[in-house]
């Protein structure tokens, strides 16, 4: 089991907040990811068990949802921006100097288990483009000295924490 | 104009209707009919991928594209409800732009492999591009390939199922198999998952697709993305004949079309041929593979007869000559009495007819039954059950009842068909169900309320319902309440261990439902107490009028047995049967009749010294399996007719090989009183023989010919069907009086036996197919039930009962309940029927733990 007491006890009580089970899927799966940080078939299955769906139909929705992560990922989550105004502004250019930076490619996560990389579609923050979302803060207006110092800033904290 | 003149005229009065015209013609439909419909009453043609005519629309695949006067962009037809008053154009310039549009769409990551691709000849996407689409492509870009998880495969094939194969690539996303998966069967082994260019059909997490209907998907996929393993790569389709067949191993009747090489002599697959009054279209994996029994090299080869103890080849000739000596030998030393005929239910009309025929006019006995898997008494008189099993039924009438019924059956497993009705008629009309059983089943997933009644109390709930209508003042119950006992509901709901509030709801459910469908399955048929539990029913089928606002039935099993019955194959047909039979042979024998089981009784007591099987098995089937063997063992002489070595025919002086019924014309009455027929696709394999052939050369060798030809016999089986009417109910109630059933502390635990959902009988483990779907037998259980035992899925398990044990694997169930397991019958390895005794209601074992 990898689903806490606490997150089952959690999902059972929205259930009973929709007229249909069904509704229950999404709220169950954004609870499953925040306890344990992503999913995957095992969790498909014991969500199911938990709000008695079909565990297919758990499946189908956390798929359909690309924010739902669907592998473990790293400490810090690095979605850049790759639509217009960040693509105009070098996002493809920036893609491939993170991806050099990190030696990792899109998708993947850097054997320290400490960068996660995608790419995303729009952010919203077209008029700071270049940017990038870390876990849940915007870093705007990008250039590789940036990045290179925001890695750098990101690196030393973890092993702070760490060490902590 | 015409037309709408002309559809008015077939549309029940009362409906609402809309007036719609399509192509410059007007029609009139009722409302909440789609355009797509509309145009396909006018006989006009509008191309689908997406659509099913038993799902729910959906329009995914917008192929159904149609121009509506007043409509800004095109619409889906499938999806769009007729209006009062709509223009619709099916054929503009604009319609077929939108659907070039749409191939051109759905042909972007599409492979166009059809040189290796299986479904090539009978592709709808194929079809459809040669005829909206066009002849090149603008894409210039690589196609999106699907490979995970494919590794080692050509085609980036995918197995996801014990037979299905599944070719991402080829997918066109119309969601048809995830959708009659999830809606028309109630499987969740199938989905859709991710979205936009990745999106793919795959099995659940961590699952296989192997519900007892997933054939089915297969049929429906408009593309080659799902294939079955026993089509695939075997031939083209182009290159097979079609016969149409019916199914052989369910009572429904399922119509079918068997696609066959006339140069090779094979059969290649089945699909459906779709009835609406019976199937639906839809086949259970059983009715699809099963075609394999005919088609195994495992078949009997030629007659054996018995030399020093040993089975050795003969021909036909010498095997007819053996019999007639034989049979001689005992008339002239016996009399005529002391030979049995036991016949399979699943044989056609013809070859039962003769059958009867042979036993009861040339060899003057009057012991015949087709019963082999059922408990019995040494002599049963005519009786209610034979009426309450052979009710007028209609499978179409279960769509439309408010109030469905299913008591003792296991659906999913008996009545495949009449399982997805139920589900349909609760998808589109609302239907409550009501699910009544001694353990928790599939197919309680649609009731609307489950009940679960100790094991072997069913006419003590059917008498409750009763009480419970009378006391609550539903209906006018005469003298029945001194007739049966207990004497209130709240009593027998709690013998029965059901809530008292239920059994009301169920029984108000019932008396003021507009149309009630009553169902009861195996477990009355098989119980040895059916007598009591078809009066109880018979009661409460007059008490609230159930025939007159719908119907009642005890549903027989095989794909024959309501003909058997018709055709009197009984040790005491009804009078009607009986007069009609005499009249028409000028002879009917004197002596007592038995039923199977007093046939094996005075077998044991060498009364009964020659016995005739024809394609059945009792030593697999007859639920005491050392009393039918010991019986066997004892005759004289034994003759039986099958299509495989089987336990029976081991013991068999004289063994003859029986076609298939793919090797023969045949008629079959299903449960409904319908007759069908089943077409000969092949030549009887071997040196098999049709059983009517079989019947007619034995009477022949005696020297007494039963018919001129086999027209003859068909003609009299006319006669006999038509004017043989459903019996009406007695005017009466009857007494029902329970009897309580002593329970033993040494064997707590209730064993049912019955069939797996892809096997029917004793033959379907020869089918390879289904033997990859279910290859062995095993002991289903709560998973409760196995912890208090120690075990775990796949342990195996020791299973006794007071008369034998069984060592089984142990496969974990969600759905039965605590005290109860549940062991197959299909299989030959396992002899579940060892631990079955004859004489008693319920069966109880105890089991433990194997230790290596």
């Amino acid at each position: 089991m990898m689903l806490s007491e606490q997150s089952i006890a959690r999902m059972k009580e929205v259930v009973t907040k929709y007229p249909s089970r069904k509704s229950a899927v999404l709220p169950a799966l954004t609870i499953a990811y925040r306890q344990i940080g992503h999913l995957d078939d095992d969790i498909y299955n014991e969500i199911s068990e938990a709000i008695e769906i079909p565990a297919v139909e758990v499946a189908e929705a956390a798929t359909f949802y690309t924010m739902f992560p669907k592998q473990p990922r790293g400490k810090y989550l690095i979605q850049v921006c790759h639509n217009i105004s960040c693509a105009l502004l070098g996002a493809d250019g920036l893609i491939t100097y993170l991806e050099q930076k990190l030696g990792i490619v899109k998708g993947e996560t850097t054997p320290d288990n400490l960068f996660t990389l995608i790419s995303v579609e729009c952010l919203g923050s077209c008029a700071t483009a270049p940017m990038m979302q870390i876990n849940n803060d915007y870093y705007e207006n990008l250039t590789r000295e940036s990045v290179d110092r925001i890695l750098k800033e990101l690196t030393e904290q973890a092993q702070a924490e760490d060490e902590a | 104009m015409a037309d709408a003149v002309e559809n008015k005229k077939n549309i029940a009065e009362g409906v609402p209707t809309v007036t719609l015209t399509i192509d410059g013609r007007e029609t009139t439909v009722p409302k909440g009919t789609t355009v797509l419909m509309a145009a396909r009453g006018l006989g006009i043609h509008i191309p689908t991928f997406c659509w099913h005519p038993k799902l729910k629309p959906m329009g995914s695949c917008r192929m159904c594209y149609v121009e509506i006067e007043k409509m800004p962009k095109l619409q889906v037809s499938c999806a769009l409800e007729a209006m009062d008053g709509m223009v619709v154009l099916t054929d503009s310039d604009l319609v077929k732009r939108g659907r070039r549009a749409i191939i051109e769409f759905i042909l972007m990551n599409h492979p166009l492999d059809c040189p290796t691709c299986d479904k090539g000849g009978e592709c709808d996407l194929q079809d459809q591009t040669f005829a909206h689409g066009v002849d090149d492509s603008r894409f210039d870009f690589q196609k999106y390939r699907f490979t995970e998880g494919t590794e080692g495969s050509t085609f980036d094939d995918l197995r996801i199922g014990p037979e299905i194969v599944l070719n991402r690539n080829r997918c066109i996303l119309c969601y048809k198999c995830v959708r009659a998966n999830k809606e028309a069967f109630g499987e969740y082994d199938l989905g859709a998952y991710e979205r936009g260019n990745i999106m793919e059909i795959h099995r659940a997490p961590g699952r296989q697709v192997d519900n007892p209907f997933s054939g089915n998907l297969v049929e429906i996929c408009p593309v080659g993305a799902l294939t079955n393993t026993d089509w695939r790569y075997k031939i083209r389709v182009w290159l097979t004949q079609t016969t149409s067949s019916i199914c052989p191993f369910s009572s429904s009747g399922v119509n079918t079309l068997l696609y066959k090489d006339d140069h090779q002599q094979k059969i290649f697959r089945t699909t459906s041929r779709p009835n609406d009054d019976i199937d639906d279209g839809w086949l259970a994996d059983v009715t699809r593979y099963g075609y394999q029994i005919a088609t195994s090299p495992d078949r009997l080869q030629t007659p054996l007869i018995k030399k020093d103890g040993q089975q050795v080849p003969a021909t036909w000739k010498e095997a007819l000559e053996i019999i007639n000596k034989r049979l001689n030998e005992i008339k002239d030393k016996k009399g005529r009495v002391c030979i049995g005929g036991i016949v399979s239910p699943s044989l056609d009309n013809a070859t039962l007819h003769s059958f009867s025929k042979l036993i009861r006019v040339t060899l003057g006995s009057n012991n015949i039954d087709y019963r082999t898997q059922y408990r019995m008494l040494p002599k049963e008189p005519e009786n209610v059950y034979d009426a309450m099993s052979a009710r007028s039924f209609k499978i179409s009438d279960i769509d439309d009842s408010d109030v469905i019924v299913a008591f003792g059956s296991d659906l999913v497993k008996e009545h495949p068909n009449e399982y997805l009705r139920i589900r349909k008629a609760c998808n589109f009309h609302s239907a409550s169900v009501y699910s009544v059983n001694p353990y928790r089943v599939k197919s309680a997933d649609v009731a609307r309320r489950e009940m679960i009644y100790k094991v072997g109390t069913e006419e003590v709930f059917l008498n409750g319902l009763c009480l419970a209508a009378i006391e609550a003042g539903m209906a006018e119950g005469g003298d029945l309440k001194e007739k049966i006992s207990p004497s209130t509901a709240a009593e027998a709901a709690a013998i029965c261990g059901v809530d008292a509030e239920h059994l009301k709801e169920l029984a108000a459910a019932m008396a003021n439902g507009r149309k009630v469908t009553f169902i009861a399955g195996e477990l009355v048929s098989r119980s040895r107490e059916r007598l009591c539990i078809s009066s109880a029913l018979a009661n409460l089928t007059r008490l609230l009028g159930l025939e007159n606002k719908g119907q009642v039935s005890i549903l027989p099993h095989y794909a024959n047995s309501f003909g058997a019955g018709k055709l009197g194959l009984l040790p005491q047909p009804p009078e009607g049967i009986r007069n009609a039979l005499t009249e028409l042979w000028g002879a009917w024998p004197e002596a007592e009749p038995l039923t199977t089981d007093g046939m094996l009784i005075n077998m044991k007591k060498e009364e009964v010294n020659g016995c005739i099987a024809l394609g059945c098995n009792p030593v697999m089937l007859y639920p005491d399996r050392e009393f039918a063997r010991e019986s066997l063992e004892k005759l004289d002489f034994l003759l039986v007719a099958d299509l495989y070595e089987t336990e029976t025919t081991g013991l068999a002086d004289v063994v003859l090989p029986l076609a298939s019924w793919a090797e023969y014309d045949g008629r079959y009455i299903n449960l409904e009183g319908r007759v069908q027929r089943a077409n000969r696709a092949l030549k009887p394999r071997f040196e098999s023989k049709p059983g009517y052939e079989i019947v007619e050369a034995i009477a022949e060798q005696i020297g007494d010919k039963l018919y001129e030809s086999s027209d003859q016999c068909e003609q009299e089986i006319s006669r006999l069907v038509e004017s043989s009417n459903v019996q009406p109910l007695p005017d009466k109630y009857f007494d029902v009086r329970p009897a309580e059933e002593e329970s033993d502390e040494e064997y707590p635990i209730a064993l049912f036996v019955g069939d797996d959902p892809h096997h029917s009988g004793h033959l379907t483990e020869k089918a390879n197919s289904l033997f990859n779907f279910c290859g062995e037998a095993y002991i289903e259980m709560s998973s409760e039930l196995a912890k208090k035992l120690d075990l775990k899925e796949g342990d195996s398990a020791r299973v006794e009962s007071k008369v034998g044990k069984i060592i089984v694997p142990v496969r974990i169930s969600t759905t039965i309940n605590n005290d109860v397991v549940f062991i197959p019958r299909n299989f030959s390895s396992t002899t579940v029927t060892a631990l079955l005794m004859r004489k008693k209601r319920t069966d109880r074992v105890k089991i433990s733990k194997v230790v290596n």
